[in-house]
């Protein structure tokens, strides 16, 4: 216990540092998944069949092989595909924003999917045109589907970047192997880092649970 | 009544999967009538009233408005949509906005009325079913009666030609099915086409100028109230009646 209290003292900046590449590489990762997974769901539920079959292929892949594994072929693949140079933290931020737009673009399908099925039939017994139907009556109504969904996917990807240290990519995990190879201690600093993301997740899931109930209450 | 015909149907068809739930309708709807259609559950009556405004899109046949036959473009569909207004059987009302945006979002956004002439057309629709005071609520805040008396003004506030009705009373608590009924029986008084799917035997027979009887995908019978409740031609009608009433 001492020596995890010398820990903080000592390497304060470093888990600090890591818990803000965490958190930088969480949110860039969900916003960006966000726009890409935005995109590949109004394919995916577009009438033009070739881009369902390819987004669907896309979300199988992504959902289907283990996310290492798709770290490593984007640290590994991405450089030999580009003409210019590319620093690791591109390629790891790069798989990372990919993966998560699979996952995102199922929750946007799923929380379009929820909105009451006459809600369609009646914007449209209108007169309403489609996109008015959708930017009015639709995405207002699946927005407070989405929003907790994504909440938790935020809080998901704060542990996924974890992965991120396998390319030394500064982020906690990284922060508790560097600690680590400086103090020869290997036990201690990994509590450290477990109680960080401990005590983050369950101030995200307090935050998320809180939106939910105001989305709640506003129906 | 009169006998200028402004809907038609003509040989439609509609099949969902191997479901054939419509096997040959030829239907005809005349300017200022009520129609009332009657029959068995699943027997086809909501999607024939669906496919009236092309929400659902039928397999064969074909639908004429007004004597020309009905579009398959996008932005005339939506056009036509425009002048038939419908009311569904779980009101359909929108969450998301006020009681006085329901009313004057199509309005405003496809029609092009000002938004303050909507509002207030919107609050004279309002009154004329007692929900006035509701203007500035939302939907959830409503019985199911006052919702489904919104969804009427709503369909009304783009000054449709003809009102669908689809069982417009059967998810109501029974002490809400009268003061529906008595704002559906206004807006036919008015002079408005109506066409009406329901189970209210009683109203069916007091209000319509014709019935149609469907059951098993085909109109088995049609005519005036009297004649086709008190005295139905076909087999079918019979039994069904002998059911209900």
């Amino acid at each position: 216990m001492e020596k995890i209290w010398k820990l903080c003292l000592s390497y304060g900046d470093v888990f600090l540092s890591g818990l803000l590449g965490t958190l930088w590489l969480a949110a860039i990762t969900v916003a960006a998944g966000t726009v890409l997974g935005v995109l590949v769901a109004a394919l995916r539920m577009s009438r033009f069949r070739p881009a369902q079959a390819v987004t669907r292929v896309y979300v199988e892949i992504l959902r289907g092989t283990p996310i290492l594994l798709q770290l490593y072929f984007f640290w590994i693949g991405l450089p030999k595909l580009l003409p210019f140079d590319l620093s690791d933290t591109a390629c790891v931020v790069t798989a990372l924003v990919v993966n998560s737009s699979a996952y995102i673009s199922e929750v946007i399908r799923a929380g379009i999917g929820a909105v009451d099925k006459g809600q369609w039939g009646a914007a449209r017994s209108l007169g309403l045109t489609e996109l008015h139907m959708l930017q009015r009556i639709i995405l207002p109504q699946a927005v407070r589907n989405i929003l907790p969904a994504l909440g938790n996917q935020f809080i998901n990807m704060v542990k996924e970047t974890s992965l991120a240290s396998v390319f030394f990519v500064g982020e906690l995990m990284t922060s508790y192997k560097i600690v680590q190879s400086a103090t020869f201690l290997a036990l201690q600093p990994l509590i450290v880092v477990g109680a960080v993301y401990l005590l983050l997740d369950y101030v995200l899931s307090w935050a998320v649970s809180g939106m939910e109930r105001r989305l709640a209450a506003c129906d | 009544m009169t006998e200028e015909v402004i809907l038609q149907t003509e040989n439609l068809t509609k099949r969902f999967g191997t479901l054939e739930v419509l096997k040959g309708i030829s239907a005809t709807v005349y300017r200022q009538e009520i129609l009332s259609i009657i029959g068995p559950s699943g027997g086809g009556k909501s999607t024939l009233l669906r496919c009236l405004n092309l929400l659902e899109q039928p397999t064969s046949g074909k639908i004429f408005f007004h004597g020309r036959e009905l579009p398959a473009k996008k932005s005339e569909i939506c056009r036509f949509r425009q002048k038939i207004g419908m009311v569904f059987q779980n009101f359909n009302v929108f969450p998301n906005l006020t009681v006085l945006e329901n009313i004057t979002l199509a309005p405003v956004l496809e029609k092009k009325v000002p938004k303050e002439q909507a509002q207030r057309e919107a609050l004279a629709l309002l009154a004329r079913v007692g929900l006035s005071d509701k203007a500035e609520e939302y939907p959830r805040r409503l019985s199911g009666g006052q919702k489904q008396r919104l969804a009427i003004v709503r369909a009304l506030a783009m000054e449709p030609e003809v009102m669908l009705f689809d069982e417009p009373t059967s998810a109501l608590d029974p002490e809400m099915v009268k003061e529906v009924l008595s704002v559906i029986e206004d807006v036919a008084k008015s002079g408005m086409t109506v066409v009406i799917v329901t189970h209210e035997m009683a109203f069916a027979r007091r209000i319509s100028d014709r019935v149609l009887f469907l059951a098993d995908g085909l109109i088995q019978e049609e005519g005036p109230p009297e004649a086709l409740f008190s005295a139905p031609q076909s087999r079918r009608t019979r039994e069904f009646l002998s059911q209900v009433l």
